[in-house]
């Protein structure tokens, strides 16, 4: 059984703040959060760690990495609690925010290497080490010596998440990692963070509006909207049963007749093809099946999950439901 | 020891970086050019109108030298409030606190190493129009020496003063008001313009014990007429300034940082 990474109990925060309410008042107010969060995350897990904008996660986050103080509960991650231990917690996690970036702007991504091994206190053989094993991982060869502003989105990115690493972090830390890269760009950033979780046992807490990020980079996904976990699932669980949705897209050799069925709902009607959404708890996927295959000679067909995206909004929409 | 070696890496990396766009300087050099000729024409009518070779024991070169020192000091200033107070509000602090490092530290190792470079860039171009403009004066090593001892000190407690003031964008929304008066005192207290010794008689003792004189006047008076007795006062002034104003940098921080463990920023 693997170590606990992170642990929340009952954690809360609570934002009170005082605002102009007439001339010399002021009425105080509160805004709760987080709402007595509780969770454990084992060491070399990924989770994706998701919400609405303004749902609380990064205001846990900020609790985890101990900027923030909490209100109340208690939390740890790698068994010291952030908000007391936050000097020597730093050198056990990692972070990389899509939109800020820990690379000197002028220099190449070698100086900032350099720099964060003084900072992080790492012997110079054991960077030398560590450097060329990340520079050979995470391909960085090419542009290793050219300055950070010359560099593409992709490549940069790349050299953030390499230079968040280099101090052996036990977590990680991301925020929206691919905000911004093309498909490619993204693709590789995810299958390092991947392989780096899988192969180093590197835990991995990812919070990203990008399903793409979700699916490809995590197994376990939580979803927190009005400061409370309202799902802790497998994200394979999560888009097989949650909606309980399957689309259904339909060709045939001649025009099929019209099909009207409780549960199915056609999104796209042509003259050979349909494209069904059929909600499985009203309409089983056989007896659809066996309907459309009254409606005329099939050609093909193929049932697929709605789109991550889909089953995520579905999420945000609802008040809280199982865990 | 091993706090130390990383802050001063931390300069060392800020001196790389500033030397990928010492370009940008250009404009600055143009501008330092105009107001050095500027003020040659003007120390000319007023030396001249005075019917003096000295005024306030500085010759008309010596006044330009020291000029050319002053603008070196004022016109290097860092950009650290305009960064802090970007830190706070855009949120920048809180990934800059997850690393093992002194966030007031980190910054004014970054800037003084940087400023480092503008100085001597800004001021090394003011010496050489200095010497065309009006030739040489006469310079000791024992001057040059007493000049190089406070002038890391000058431009660090300057440093330190911008610092605090964007540090005050824990309470304030811009500081960009704030940082404007600073620097305006800085010259104009700071005696950029004119030196200490031609202020009124009653004003003279108390800009002397202000910071801004430390950071402004002492290098520049001490470069181009060194004494050992002026050096001595100084000595005591910077460190009583560098005292404070990092003690007061120390807890408008720490009152700062509450507010963000508590509010988030």
């Amino acid at each position: 059984m693997a170590n606990v990474a992170v642990e929340l109990e009952d954690l809360r925060k609570v934002f009170d703040f005082s605002v102009p309410t007439g001339f010399l008042r002021r009425e105080h107010r509160e805004v709760l959060a987080v709402d007595s969060i509780s969770l454990k995350v084992l060491e070399g897990q990924s989770v994706a760690f998701i919400g609405p904008n303004g749902a609380g996660k990064s205001t846990t986050i900020k609790m985890l990495t101990g900027i923030l103080h909490p209100s109340g509960g208690r939390a740890t991650v790698l068994g010291k609690i952030p908000w007391l231990e936050r000097g020597k917690l730093a050198f056990e996690i990692g972070a990389v925010f899509g939109q800020r970036s820990q690379l000197w702007l002028h220099l190449p991504p070698n100086d900032t290497f350099e720099l964060l091994a003084r900072i992080y206190n790492i012997p110079k053989l054991e960077f030398k080490k560590r450097r060329d094993e990340l520079v050979e991982r995470f391909k960085l060869e090419a542009f290793l010596e050219t300055p950070v502003r010359k560099l593409s989105l992709g490549q940069r990115m790349r050299a953030e998440v390499a230079a968040s690493l280099l101090h052996h972090p036990k977590v990680l830390f991301l925020d929206e990692p691919t905000i911004g890269l093309d498909v490619i760009a993204r693709q590789e950033l995810r299958d390092l963070v991947r392989e780096w979780n899988v192969s180093q046992g590197l835990t991995v807490f990812l919070t990203s509006h990008d399903a793409g990020d979700i699916e490809h980079v995590s197994k376990r996904v939580i979803v927190i909207n009005h400061g409370q976990i309202v799902l802790d699932d497998k994200v394979s669980a999560m888009r097989r049963a949650y909606i309980g949705s399957k689309i259904l897209e339909v060709k045939f050799g001649t025009p099929p007749l019209s099909l009207e069925m409780r549960g199915v709902k056609i999104l796209k009607r042509t003259e050979y093809a349909l494209k069904l959404e059929v909600d499985t708890r009203i309409a089983p996927i056989e007896s659809v099946m066996n309907a459309v295959l009254q409606l005329a000679p099939v050609a093909d067909i193929s049932i697929e999950d709605p789109p991550l995206e889909e089953v995520i909004a579905h999420i945000y929409g609802q008040e809280k439901v199982v865990a | 020891m091993i706090e130390v070696r990383k802050y001063s890496f931390l300069g060392l990396t800020a001196i790389r970086s500033s030397f990928a766009y010492l370009g940008e300087q250009l404009f600055g050099l143009v501008f330092l050019g105009v107001i050095l000729f500027i003020f040659l024409q003007l120390w000319r009518a007023t030396f001249a109108g005075a019917g003096a070779v000295k005024l306030g024991d500085l010759s008309l070169a010596q006044m330009i030298w020291y000029l050319a020192i002053a603008e070196g000091v004022v016109m290097s200033r860092p950009r650290i409030s305009s960064e802090v107070d970007q830190d706070l509000r855009s949120g920048s602090l809180s990934v800059q606190l997850l690393r093992p490092l002194e966030y007031p530290l980190a910054k004014l190792a970054s800037s003084f190493g940087e400023r480092l470079v503008l100085f001597g860039l800004i001021a090394g171009t003011g010496c050489l129009l200095a010497f065309i403009f009006v030739g040489t004066i006469p310079f000791s090593l024992e001057g040059l020496g007493l000049f190089l001892l406070v002038l890391p000190v000058a431009l660090l407690l300057d440093t330190i003063g911008f610092l605090m003031v964007g540090l005050s964008a824990f309470w304030f929304e811009d500081t960009t008001g704030l940082t404007l008066i600073y620097s305006r005192m800085t010259m104009i207290l700071g005696g950029m313009l004119v030196p200490l010794e031609l202020f009124p008689d009653f004003a003279r003792p108390i800009v002397e014990w202000l910071p801004f004189s430390s950071v402004v006047y002492v290098p520049a008076r001490l470069f181009v007429h060194p004494s050992f007795e002026l050096f001595g006062g100084v000595i005591v002034r910077q460190g009583l300034s560098l005292l404070i104003l990092s003690l007061i940098v120390f807890f408008v921080y720490r009152a700062g940082l509450k507010r963000i463990h508590s509010n988030g920023g």
